[in-house]
């Protein structure tokens, strides 16, 4: 039940409290960028969903069996070369930023190449975003919340398993397309509109966005109510 | 003539451009370099890092058991202060806590407690350092080491005088939480325009103490093995 | 053949008539996350200035062994590097601003401006001339992280850089130092460029 509770606030608080767009200012770019019509955004949106899921899969899978301190896989390889008291506090941590760039990359390409091949419609919809969002600042900053969730923690108890590493990829990607889809919507309705000359483009989204985040805060301390009502807590 | 025979002969970055060997070895060229220097770095900052991450909670803790005046009066004098590392299981039989803590060793003797405890704050986690007396029946402090609250309301949590408050507080019941109402003894003044961070704090500072309460003795506390 | 900028002329394109913020819109993240006060913003300059640099430099002294479809991969391999040591100084020199910029530094991997750096320029010119650049474009990016940080600052806590500047009287603009002031401040700065370039421009049209 409490892990439940759990899965069920990092959710709500990956896709709306802490929207990846409004709060942390995670893929801008894209926001600004693709943005002018709603299917285009509810594409970006599906393709990054569907990358930030498979990378923090990845990314949690490699930090908790390599890169930490200590992991499994990195002390069983060590201990063929080094005594074993050497290989028990192998701490490969500083590769983290490099692997998770590389692991992400080569990611996108195999799901491109794979989508292409065996899902046809899939790829019309959202293949030509996938390129794109190799770069994209959302996908890393998921892969570095989960990471400083295992790596550092000091309590035993509180370090991330998968579950909650998926409920936070699947529900900032939702979060982030929930973002880009008003924005697109607010976006079609602006086009009617006479915008002084200097506004026009990225400065009137910007504008846009502000207001958009100044909305969102209105969702600030909902998840300290929602665990205070769901766990029966004082 | 030597013209015509340079440009038979090709050149060794030529020759690195034309094959796949040539492209493999720059990249893995690259990586070895860049492993290196990575190395470098690894072996003369881990340790400093390290020492920076521990240095923000031990630096803060003789104030916790002492306050600021004494604490400084202690640094300053002759008898060791000892800091211990710790963990301790804590809480009933369904959802067991672990808690990080550290006891604190004043020339030989038991001198206090501080316990690393975070939560859910208004905007995002919070991280609390707690100060409790030897006998467990009091807090001696309290010290917000991290949040993430709304600028000009909810991080006066971090005020000196609004977290003074829990100091000397009986760890014996729940402490609540009550605007304008300074004064009274067991209630905690919640800071204008920031009603759920106060909240908050106390609520982590509460489940704390029933925690503890019963189960802070010496022989649940496991002091953490460092490696050198 | 076309003819490529001189070091001089990469490092003015930097400031203004190509500033990697205002006018090529790059490298966004930081730009509104980290403006939030002065000390901040700078140091995030600094560590993309830094990075940018080391970046542009090396590849540039490769650029003759680069084949086309690897030199991405060196790129992100040679970013990814400098990001990691650049994160680690600061995790032992400056551990309060690491803590306080926290994911931001490891995102610069995927800040677009040095990729593109080194596509556009490093990647084509001599040392000297991707050395401007990069310095170019990092003083252009750190400038204008500086000013959107000022005005967050100054607005939002009548502070600069920590110091107060605005009297006791100033009623703090809270939003400005929370996530709207930052797409807001960024928005009407962004306008008032656009609008300063487009008289400029006229002016000059106007004259001739």
């Amino acid at each position: 039940m409490a892990y439940l509770v759990d899965i069920f606030l990092i959710s709500i608080s990956a896709a709306l409290i802490n929207n990846f767009v409004l709060y942390y200012f995670v893929g801008i770019c894209p926001f600004i960028g693709v943005s002018r019509q709603v299917d285009m955004a509810l594409g970006m949106g599906s393709a990054v969903t569907f990358v930030m899921t498979i990378a923090v899969f990845i990314c949690w899978t490699i930090t908790t069996l390599v890169l930490q301190p200590g992991a499994p896989v990195s002390v069983w390889i060590a201990s063929f070369f080094v005594s074993p008291e050497a290989a028990a506090v192998i701490d490969l941590t500083i590769l983290t930023y490099i692997v998770y760039i590389f692991a992400i990359a080569s990611a996108v390409q195999f799901v491109e190449m794979y989508v292409r091949k065996f899902y046809p419609p899939l790829y019309k919809s959202f293949g030509v975003f996938l390129p794109l969002i190799t770069t994209n600042c959302a996908i890393l900053f998921a892969c570095l919340t989960v990471m400083s969730h295992i790596i550092g923690v000091e309590n035993p108890g509180e370090v991330w398993d998968l579950g909650r590493a998926l409920a936070l990829g699947i529900f900032g990607g939702v979060g982030f397309t929930i973002a880009i889809v008003i924005m697109a919507g607010i976006r079609e309705e602006l086009d009617l509109c006479d915008i002084p000359a200097p506004f026009q483009g990225a400065a009137i989204t910007l504008i846009v966005g502000g207001i958009l985040a100044m909305a969102f805060m209105g969702f600030t301390g909902v998840d300290s109510g929602l665990r205070a009502v769901l766990t029966g807590g004082p | 003539m030597a013209h015509a025979l340079k440009q038979k002969i090709p050149s060794p970055g030529r020759w690195l451009r034309d094959t796949n060997l040539g492209q493999a070895w720059l990249v893995l060229a690259l990586a070895i370099l860049f492993g290196a220097a990575l190395a470098a770095v690894q072996v003369n900052l881990s340790r400093r890092i390290e020492a920076n991450r521990q240095n923000e909670t031990l630096s803060k803790i003789p104030e916790l058991v002492w306050g600021p005046a004494r604490a400084r009066e202690i640094k300053s004098g002759s008898a060791a202060v000892q800091i211990i590392p710790g963990t301790l299981q804590a809480g009933s039989g369904a959802n067991p806590i672990t808690l990080n803590l550290f006891k604190v060793i004043h020339a030989g003797q038991l001198a206090g407690w501080v316990i690393k405890a975070g939560g859910q704050g208004y905007a995002e986690k919070i991280d609390l350092l707690i100060g409790i007396d030897p006998q467990v029946s009091a807090l001696t402090g309290l010290f917000v080491l991290d949040q993430k609250e709304t600028p000009g309301l909810g991080n006066k949590i971090t005020a000196p005088g609004w977290r003074g408050q829990f100091k000397g507080r009986s760890t014996g019941r729940p402490l609540t939480v009550a605007a304008g109402l300074s004064g009274s003894e067991a209630a905690i003044d919640a800071i204008t325009g920031a009603t759920i961070s106060s909240r908050s704090v106390t609520r982590i500072v509460n489940r704390v103490m029933a925690a503890v309460k019963d189960s802070l003795e010496v022989d649940t506390f496991r002091p953490i093995e460092r490696r050198s | 053949m076309q003819v490529l900028p001189t070091p001089t002329e990469r490092f003015i394109q930097g400031i203004l008539p190509e500033n990697p913020v205002y006018r090529q819109l790059l490298g966004l993240c930081p730009t509104l996350a980290v403006t939030g006060g002065l000390k901040p913003a700078l140091t995030m300059a600094a560590a993309v200035g830094f990075v940018l640099l080391c970046a542009n430099i090396i590849t540039s002294l490769i650029r003759n062994l680069l084949k086309p479809h690897l030199r991405i991969v060196v790129f992100t391999l040679t970013i990814a590097t400098f990001v990691t040591i650049v994160d680690r100084f600061l995790a032992a020199y400056l551990y309060q601003m690491s803590k306080a910029l926290g994911p931001y530094i490891p995102l610069i991997i995927v800040n677009c401006i040095i990729i593109c750096r080194c596509e556009v320029c490093a990647s084509r010119q001599s040392v000297p001339a991707a050395a401007a650049d990069a310095l170019g474009q990092s003083l252009g990016f750190g400038l204008a992280l500086a000013g959107i940080a000022a005005v967050r600052e100054l607005l939002g806590t009548g502070m600069l850089a920590g110091y107060p500047v605005l009297p006791e009287s100033w009623p703090d603009w809270v939003i400005m130092v929370l996530p709207p002031g930052a797409f807001l401040t960024f928005g009407l700065l962004l306008a008032l460029v656009n609008w300063i370039s487009a008289d400029k421009q006229q002016g000059e049209g106007g004259g001739s």
